[in-house]
């Protein structure tokens, strides 16, 4: 057997694996995305009905733009605060006592959690009558006692950031602190020497040197907040009404509620479009970094 | 005007004792070289000076001025580093003008400056650069121009030169001492070349794990060396150190027999002789014969070493000698260039 033809053998199994559980799946769905698929009529997609599914979605259904509306809230607010933490406490255990490397330690545990679980346990957490953070908070802050978070738009909204912000801070956090030990120290110091404080030595200095680490956390998260669905299911199950109904949840309720595959799947591929977007642009920043 | 005053200096880390009580007053608009092996403190009293680093205990002063709680900012020390220290992500002018920044001065009078200081160390034309863009020697002279530009009490230096090439770094250090010349601003530099300590300093402090061993002028610590690891540091080839013993003014050690070394008698001295200080002949004319070991011709002079028993003595001869190796010669030595040092204490003893 020739050496080239070996070379694609050998490659067959993961291109294999790869069309039947990516390839196959993202093409069967786009196709369904032009079809009409009621689920509870017919196991199998029927006549081909062009955009009428997508314009469906951006016409008629005004779901989608309550989804959308939440999704960018989520993801703006997500994205703002967990960066922002992880940058501040990365500074904070960028030292090396005793105390700033057992934390290094003990801050992978939350990301080591299922999401589900932990949108499970918030719940509990939020509970108006047994909640821990119910009672913690009404006690800090006396207006918000026996508070029914989950039941408050904005209060449920900033449950589920805070609920996912705990959950990616840290991994986020290890990430930036990773940046942080790469970098030269001595422009510090120099800064340092030069008459500059420290707030000014990691404005001028520090931060602008780790802007490339930033910016791949920031694309990163923007990427997972975009797809947010697993605390929405288990913390707040999209409510109250619909107003922490992200994107990927509405995809879910359309077609495994309503049964329509075929909007469901329109829906799906506008949120994959963007994804697909972002992940282009995060592949050719780490390309273009690379060199 | 700014002296520098280290009074019972230490740095500890964790167990190890990085600088121990030292004490060195560095005089105003002096060059003081801080000279040693690697790990001897040198960097680490330099950065004490500078404030990043916080002395385990005793003293800093600046200009009279007690410095131990003050942060760099606030000591008026400008520091260049061994790899740069630059902002890689300002354009030369503008690491250049951070200190003035900082300082609020203005735009124009600051782009003025910078100019002017770029001018001194030969970087016009590239004060829109990148550092990256830029040679090693190139990059040392942004850290330098920075430097300059805050007209400073005291400059530090933390071996500038050790990452530029051979030529470069007899240049710059020309250019350093010009400098000094010029502005007669106290300067603390460390380094672990010899021959920049030689050349460069008005005093060097000899360090060795962690103190001082001699502090004097580049004369002084050539040409008295306080102990033996002065003498053995010092110079290079480096000092021949033999172990012997002295018998009524004659040093004896192997088949060396060595007189008119005072009067006195002692046992475990060290003998140091430097490699210009000796020459050879035929057997029977001098100190000693002994083998030849090797024998190097290295273009102004031969590098020769003989063999005692397993002892190795490098003599520096005139080019025109050229032993065989294992010819049999005999060691001249001058005895009023020899040292003579206590094997115990290392200290240098009176001849």
């Amino acid at each position: 057997m020739s050496d080239r033809l070996l070379k694609y053998l050998l490659l067959l199994p993961a291109i294999l694996i790869v069309v039947l559980t990516t390839v196959y799946p993202l093409a069967f769905s786009l196709i369904t995305s032009f079809r009409d698929w009621d689920l509870t009529r017919n196991l199998e997609p029927t006549g081909f009905v062009g955009f009428e599914n997508y314009v469906y979605a951006l016409t008629e259904d005004y779901d989608f733009y309550d989804a959308v509306r939440v999704t960018v809230w989520f993801v703006v607010l997500d994205v703002a605060a967990t960066v922002l933490i992880a940058l501040g406490l990365a500074v904070i255990l960028r030292r090396n006592g005793t105390l700033h490397r057992a934390t290094r330690v003990l801050l992978i545990l939350p990301f080591a959690m299922s999401p589900a679980l932990i949108g499970i346990s918030w719940r509990f957490m939020f509970n108006p009558e047994v909640g821990v953070f119910t009672y913690v908070l009404g006690v800090l802050f006396p207006w918000l006692r026996g508070q029914a978070w989950l039941a408050d738009p904005t209060l449920a909204m900033a449950a589920m950031v805070s609920c996912d912000v705990w959950h990616w801070m840290p991994y986020m956090t290890l990430v930036l602190l990773g940046g942080l030990a790469s970098l030269p120290r001595d422009s510090e110091e120099a800064a340092r020497i030069d008459g500059a404080s420290e707030w000014r030595v990691f404005l001028d200095v520090t931060l602008p040197q780790l802007r490339p680490v930033i910016a791949v956390v920031t694309i990163l998260k923007t990427v997972f907040a975009l797809k947010m669905f697993d605390q929405v299911v288990t913390l707040t199950g999209g409510g109250p009404g619909n107003r922490t109904a992200t994107l990927a949840y509405l995809v879910y309720r359309v077609a495994f509620s309503a049964f329509d595959m075929g909007a469901a799947s329109a829906l799906a591929w506008i949120l994959t479009a963007v994804l697909i977007a972002l992940g282009a642009y995060y592949m050719r920043f780490l390309i273009v970094k690379a060199h | 005007m700014a002296e520098i005053v280290l009074s019972g200096v230490t740095k500890r880390f964790g167990d190890f004792v990085a600088v121990h009580t030292l004490d060195l007053a560095v005089v105003d608009r002096e060059f003081l070289v801080l000279l040693g092996p690697s790990g001897c403190g040198k960097t680490t009293t330099m950065r004490m000076i500078a404030g990043l680093e916080e002395p385990s205990a005793g003293e800093i002063r600046i200009g009279g001025r007690v410095v131990n709680d003050l942060p760099p900012r606030a000591r008026d020390v400008a520091m260049v580093f061994q790899n740069y220290g630059l902002y890689p992500h300002m354009s030369v002018a503008d690491n250049i003008g951070y200190p003035l920044k900082l300082r609020g001065v203005p735009r124009e009078e600051r782009a003025a400056q910078v100019r002017a200081v770029a001018a001194k160390v030969r970087l016009d034309g590239l004060l829109e650069r990148k550092p990256a863009a830029l040679s090693g020697g190139q990059r040392q002279r942004v850290g330098l121009a920075r430097a300059l530009i805050r007209k400073p009490t005291v400059f530090l230096m933390d071996e500038p030169l050790s990452n530029l090439d051979a030529k470069l770094r007899v240049e710059m250090r020309a250019e350093l001492k010009h400098l000094h010349h010029e502005l007669a601003v106290t300067t603390v530099y460390v380094t672990h070349d010899q021959i920049e300590a030689m050349t460069l300093a008005t005093r060097v402090a000899v360090m060795n794990k962690g103190i001082i061993h001699q502090l004097g002028t580049p004369d002084e610590i050539y040409n008295e060396p306080a102990d033996l690891f002065v003498a053995g540091f010092i110079g290079s080839p480096a000092m021949n150190l033999i172990d012997g013993r002295i018998d009524d003014g004659t040093f004896v050690a192997g088949r060396l027999r060595i007189d008119g070394l005072g009067r006195s008698t002692r046992e475990s001295v060290v003998l140091g002789i430097r490699p210009e200080d000796m020459t050879i002949g035929p057997a029977g004319s001098g100190h000693g014969d002994l083998p030849v070991y090797s024998s190097e011709l290295t273009g102004d002079s031969t590098l020769i070493t003989l063999a005692d028993g397993n002892t190795r003595i490098a003599v520096r001869a005139d080019k025109t000698v050229r032993p065989a190796i294992d010819d049999v010669v005999a060691l001249r030595i001058d005895p009023r260039r020899c040292y003579l040092f206590d094997a115990a204490t290392t200290r240098r003893l009176a001849i």
